[in-house]
């Protein structure tokens, strides 16, 4: 048994750093003793130097579970720098990379080694773990083991799985940022084996809070125009959707701010970039849905913004406990509308499909194995439902999934009990809850900041003064004339893409006027369709113009042809658009059956089977060699779209471009 | 249990050691000590040495499987989350018929099961018979598994062609339970867990394997899974059996251990060795299983039958030692092992050292058998 003091010059020797923290040094001691600890400690804390240093004296090799990739890459580049043999596995690495790795692991060429929860179902590396002197087992964010934390992630059960059976005297390190006193206890017991509860306090001193209250999303784009470039530093804008995401972009780009927009969406390659570029304080300011940030070790984010109210405290805690880890100031802004309240509570109550959707799902893996896609089509039922039935099922331990071969299949556990729907009511009232108490803290005439230490359960009497409600100026909006029409310039300047390019066909990518659930553009059209039944409103028609002037210029086409439907409106629409391009219009596709109305099909694949077969063109000859433009009012998944575009080169069609009113953003696989 | 899984892996594959000597430890740390799995890997060398007298040797091996044991709990983890199942012999889930049947010195120290782990408590017939049965052994095995159900007894079987299959498809079409013992480890099932995937989550088919989860089929496991067969079950039919093989060895096996086996009465025209089985000392069963007093046969069942029965039986032993011969010289350990004969190494050595198809070869101190040239295309156990 080595004294601190010996472990302190090997610190030194390895890391370059004098001391360990008291509290780092307790968690250490335990892990050189083979013990295991749950360590709950602020971001900027220096959790990892206690596992990546036990793991330089340990002599095997230490795994690292871990659901950041950026953050691995990080730690990684950073151990390297120092010496320390230190790899990671995940998706965006290639299969070969990561073979390589794993054989280097085998042969002890590895000291320590982040993964991705999901590799535990990856064979490579199952076989792999039979072989390697394991020393230390680590799962970092561990608040992810919980059902009742902000981020429960099912990969995370197996992890749990896995520590139970490992063999006293293994140390197991488990470390989190973000862990209400409800989650530490559920992940305690979880993973169990006598196992130490290490927490300090989560108050962040440096953070300046601030509640904008506004009555529109026009005033948060207005306020953030004005002032964006303004604020010190360089910082992260939260927005809750990607349609936000890109809206703010594409107004931020419009008046040009230095900003780029980032989602989880984008290939690998740009997500790197941008995530270098953030580093590198490339752009003043990086807009992003919450998947940017977690994990990125950039100690200088001196602002952190969010447009949309988060469903929880402990979501908003995680969310900007990433900014100003340096310990220097860091500004806090939370815009709300009344409004926003709308999409978290959406995701509480529609959360959930009904319970005889999940019966169905049931009796459909009772009878056969069955993947994901299958299950699709079995049940018809959409991917996301699926995928939140299915893990509620192996929440409640009624079905399993396994790997057959190179496929992942649910099975139906036999003397499984009946499905608990009781289960889901009572999640469904803690998210209640958790989100009236999100709008506590926007409504609060007391310190934020001590708000969010009570939810997270700290016990703190200090006397806070860095929020707007304790001595900060509250931040207000006055939008004026200018700014207004700047918005409305912006509005019809910026159209959705509709990606439909496939090889085999001759579709281009088309443009929509908006997407449907913004401004008043997807009111209009229901209304027409729905309940007037006159023709869509000339502004659409306006929009729309716009819309093909922006995208496609001058350019000609040869036809304008339509989507048929039941009624008229379509029609009337090319027609006008017909006669203001002065491009012939053709009214010769037809529907050759009926078709279900393709709202009736949940997912992708029953819609391209719905609409597989179902059009065809009175004079395909007129067609050889011509350029079509494709007027629809909604595009949703596209199925119709390419299914036409296809017909179409099939007749000798060399161009075939959609143009549409409104793009949905519910679109599954489409 | 769960947890205890990385520990029971480790102990029940242990390198060379019989299911006797593990069970033996067992029931010391278990019984005896009253401590858990977990603590006796836990426990000091000196502790090992001393009190559970384990020689050098063991103690090595114990500490081989103690460094590995990490590596058992990622293995162990993933084959829980796909729905396997570990029952170790001190579990209340292990079949009490087995452990009764097979006693310490046979009874698998773990089990690797999937399905409905409750049909291991039930009443159980076996319905055994060759690969190559047809006709009316068939209809016999489809006869007996149709009463068995009736009677809401399990049927045991070992997933092989012929009268093993028919006993499970039987069982299935007539709505009873079974158990699939495994000639292979339980991972390697995959077309067969997809064929029965209903009747498993129905719960009515129970898939058992002794083996490592990963064994793949190999004639010696086919021949080490017999015993298991017979050790799961309450009663035992056999529906045809020819004169040396798989059938012919498990039922000797099964006479001279004392249990009651029920050997369909042949027709007169019939080739097989049923009524040589009858004569060894089987019971003679007409097509409903029903037992036939009358039958002549029951006359031979005094003392020169019992005398005839060791010589003859002595002959099949001759035979079961010649078909492990495939893999090239053996220790009288293995021959042990392979054949499943309950005798120590002096008085097997003794016979092989008599046996005139066998060549007896030094390795170092230890004497190892190989079959002379001319025996070494011996038939498979499976034809």
């Amino acid at each position: 048994m080595t004294t601190r003091h010996e472990q302190e010059n090997k610190l030194k020797q390895t890391f370059g750093l004098d001391r360990f923290y008291d509290d780092q040094w307790e968690t250490i001691d335990r892990i050189l003793k083979g013990e295991r600890v749950l360590l709950i400690e602020k971001t900027g804390f220096g959790k990892s130097l206690c596992f990546q240093y036990p793991a330089t004296v340990f002599k095997g090799i230490t795994v690292i579970f871990s659901p950041l990739i950026a953050l691995m890459r990080d730690q990684v580049k950073k151990l390297n720098g120092l010496g320390i043999a230190a790899k990671c596995i995940n998706s965006e690495q290639t299969p070969e990379e990561n073979t390589q790795i794993i054989e280097d692991a085998k042969k002890g060429k590895v000291k320590i080694l982040y993964i991705a929860p999901e590799r535990q179902e990856n064979s490579e590396w199952l076989e792999a773990t039979r072989q390697m002197n394991l020393s230390m087992v680590v799962i970092d964010e561990a608040h992810c083991i919980s059902v009742w934390g902000h981020d429960f992630r099912p990969a995370f059960r197996r992890i749990i799985n896995l520590v139970k059976l490992l063999p006293t005297g293994l140390p197991v390190l488990a470390t989190t940022a973000t862990a209400t006193k409800k989650v530490e206890a559920d992940v305690a017991s979880q993973i169990g084996g006598n196992i130490s509860v290490l927490r300090g306090n989560l108050l962040r001193e440096n953070f300046k809070l601030y509640v904008v209250k506004v009555t529109s999303e026009d005033e948060k784009l207005i306020w953030l125009a004005q002032y964006l470039e303004k604020l010190e530093g360089t910082g992260i804008l939260y927005t809750g959707t990607r349609v936000d995401t890109e809206i703010y972009s594409k107004w931020f780009e419009h008046l040009k701010l230095s900003t780029i927009g980032y989602n989880a969406g984008l290939d690998t390659a740009s997500r790197v970039a941008i995530e270098n570029g953030l580093m590198s304080n490339k752009w003043k300011c990086v807009i992003s849905t919450n998947a940017l940030g977690m994990g990125i070790d950039k100690p200088d984010i001196r602002f952190i913004i969010h447009t949309q109210i988060p469903q929880s405290p402990i979501h908003y805690y995680q969310e900007i406990g990433r900014a100003g880890r340096d310990g220097k100031p860091a500004h806090i802004i939370l815009f709300y509308n009344l409004e926003d309240k709308k999409l978290p509570e959406s995701f509480i109550e529609g959360g959930r499909p009904s319970i005889s959707k999940y019966e169905k799902v049931i009796h459909a893996i009772r009878n056969e194995l069955l993947g994901e896609r299958e299950l699709m089509k079995e049940t018809n039922l959409k991917q996301t439902q699926i995928r939140v039935i299915k893990s509620d099922l192996i929440e409640q331990r009624i079905i399993r999934e396994v790997t057959v071969g190179r496929s992942k299949k649910f099975e139906y556990i036999t003397n499984a009990s009946a499905l608990n729907a009781k289960a889901f009511e009572e999640l469904r009232n803690t998210k209640k809850d958790d989100l009236a108490q999100m709008i506590q803290y926007v409504e609060t005439s007391q310190s934020r900041m001590k708000f969010l230490c009570d939810f997270l359960g700290d016990t703190t009497t200090h006397n806070f003064t860095n929020c707007d409600n304790t001595g900060l100026k509250k931040i207000t909006v006055k939008p004026n004339e200018e700014w207004t029409q700047k918005l409305q310039d912006f509005r019809e300047d910026y159209f959705p893409n509709l990606e439909v390019e496939a090889r085999g066909s001759n579709i281009v990518n088309g443009v929509a006027a908006s997407y449907y659930g913004v401004s008043n553009v997807g009111t209009s059209i229901y209304r027409s369709k729905y309940e007037t039944k006159e023709d869509f409103p000339d502004f659409l028609l306006r929009l729309c113009l716009k819309a093909f002037r922006k995208k496609f210029g001058q350019e000609k086409f040869d036809f304008i042809a339509y989507v048929p439907s039941s009624s008229d409106l379509v029609k009337n629409f090319a027609t006008k658009l017909s006669q203001v391009l002065n491009f012939p219009i053709t009214h010769d596709l037809v529907m050759t059956r009926q078709t279900k109305k393709q709202k009736e099909f949940e997912n992708g694949y029953l819609k391209s089977e719905n609409v597989g077969g179902a059009f065809s063109f009175n004079n395909p000859s007129v067609l050889k060699g011509k350029s079509i433009l494709l007027v629809d009012d909604i595009f949703d998944s596209g199925a119709t779209i390419k299914e036409l575009g296809k017909l179409f080169t099939n007749f000798g069609a060399l161009k075939i471009a959609p143009i549409v009113i409104a793009r949905t953003v519910g679109g599954d696989l489409g | 249990m769960n947890n205890e899984a990385t520990y029971w892996i480790a102990l029940a594959h242990l390198p060379k050691w019989g299911y006797g000597k593990i069970n033996n430890l067992i029931i010391k740390f278990f019984h005896d000590e009253k401590i858990t799995i977990e603590d006796f890997f836990n426990l000091d060398e000196s502790v090992w040495s001393s009190k559970y007298q384990l020689n050098a040797n063991d103690i090595s091996d114990l500490k081989l499987a103690k460094s590995e044991l990490a590596n058992n709990a990622f293995f162990a983890e993933n084959l829980i989350s796909q729905g396997y199942e570990l029952i170790p012999i001190t579990s209340t889930e292990y079949s009490k018929t087995l452990k009764q049947n097979l006693k310490v010195a046979h009874s698998p120290a773990l089990l690797y099961v999937k399905g409905n782990k409750d049909i291991l408590q039930k009443m159980s017939i076996a319905i055994v018979g060759s690969r190559a049965a047809e006709g009316i052994s068939l209809e016999f095995t489809d006869n007996i598994a149709k009463r068995a159900t009736e009677d809401f007894k399990v049927v045991v079987s070992g997933f092989a062609k012929g009268v093993d299959k028919q006993a499970l498809d039987s069982a299935i079409k007539y709505k009873g339970q079974s158990i699939i013992v495994l000639p292979q480890g339980i991972t390697t099932f995959n077309s067969g867990f997809k064929t029965y995937y209903k009747q498993i989550v129905d719960g009515d088919v129970l898939v058992l394997s002794t083996f490592h989860p990963k064994a793949v089929w190999s004639a010696g496991l086919a021949m080490a899974r017999n015993p298991i067969i017979y050790g799961l079950a309450d009663e035992i039919f056999v529906a045809e059996s020819s004169e040396k093989g798989g059938t012919w060895s498990g039922v000797i096996d099964g006479l001279r251990k004392g249990r009651k086996i029920y050997v369909r009465k042949p027709e007169p025209n019939e080739e097989n060795a049923n009524v040589l089985l009858i004569q060894r000392g089987a019971i003679a069963v007409d097509f409903n299983g029903i037992e036939n007093s009358n039958v002549i046969y029951s006359e031979q069942l005094t003392s020169p039958s019992l005398v005839q029965e060791t010589l003859v039986s002595i002959d099949n032993v001759n035979e079961r030692i010649l078909k492990v011969f495939n893999v090239g010289p053996l220790s009288a350990k293995e021959i042990l092992d392979r054949t499943g004969l309950d005798w120590t190494t002096e008085k097997l050595t003794t016979l092989l050292q008599k046996m005139e198809e066998v060549q007896t070869v030094k390795k170092g101190k230890t004497n190892q058998f190989v079959l002379k040239a001319n025996q070494v295309d011996q038939p498979t156990l499976f034809g």
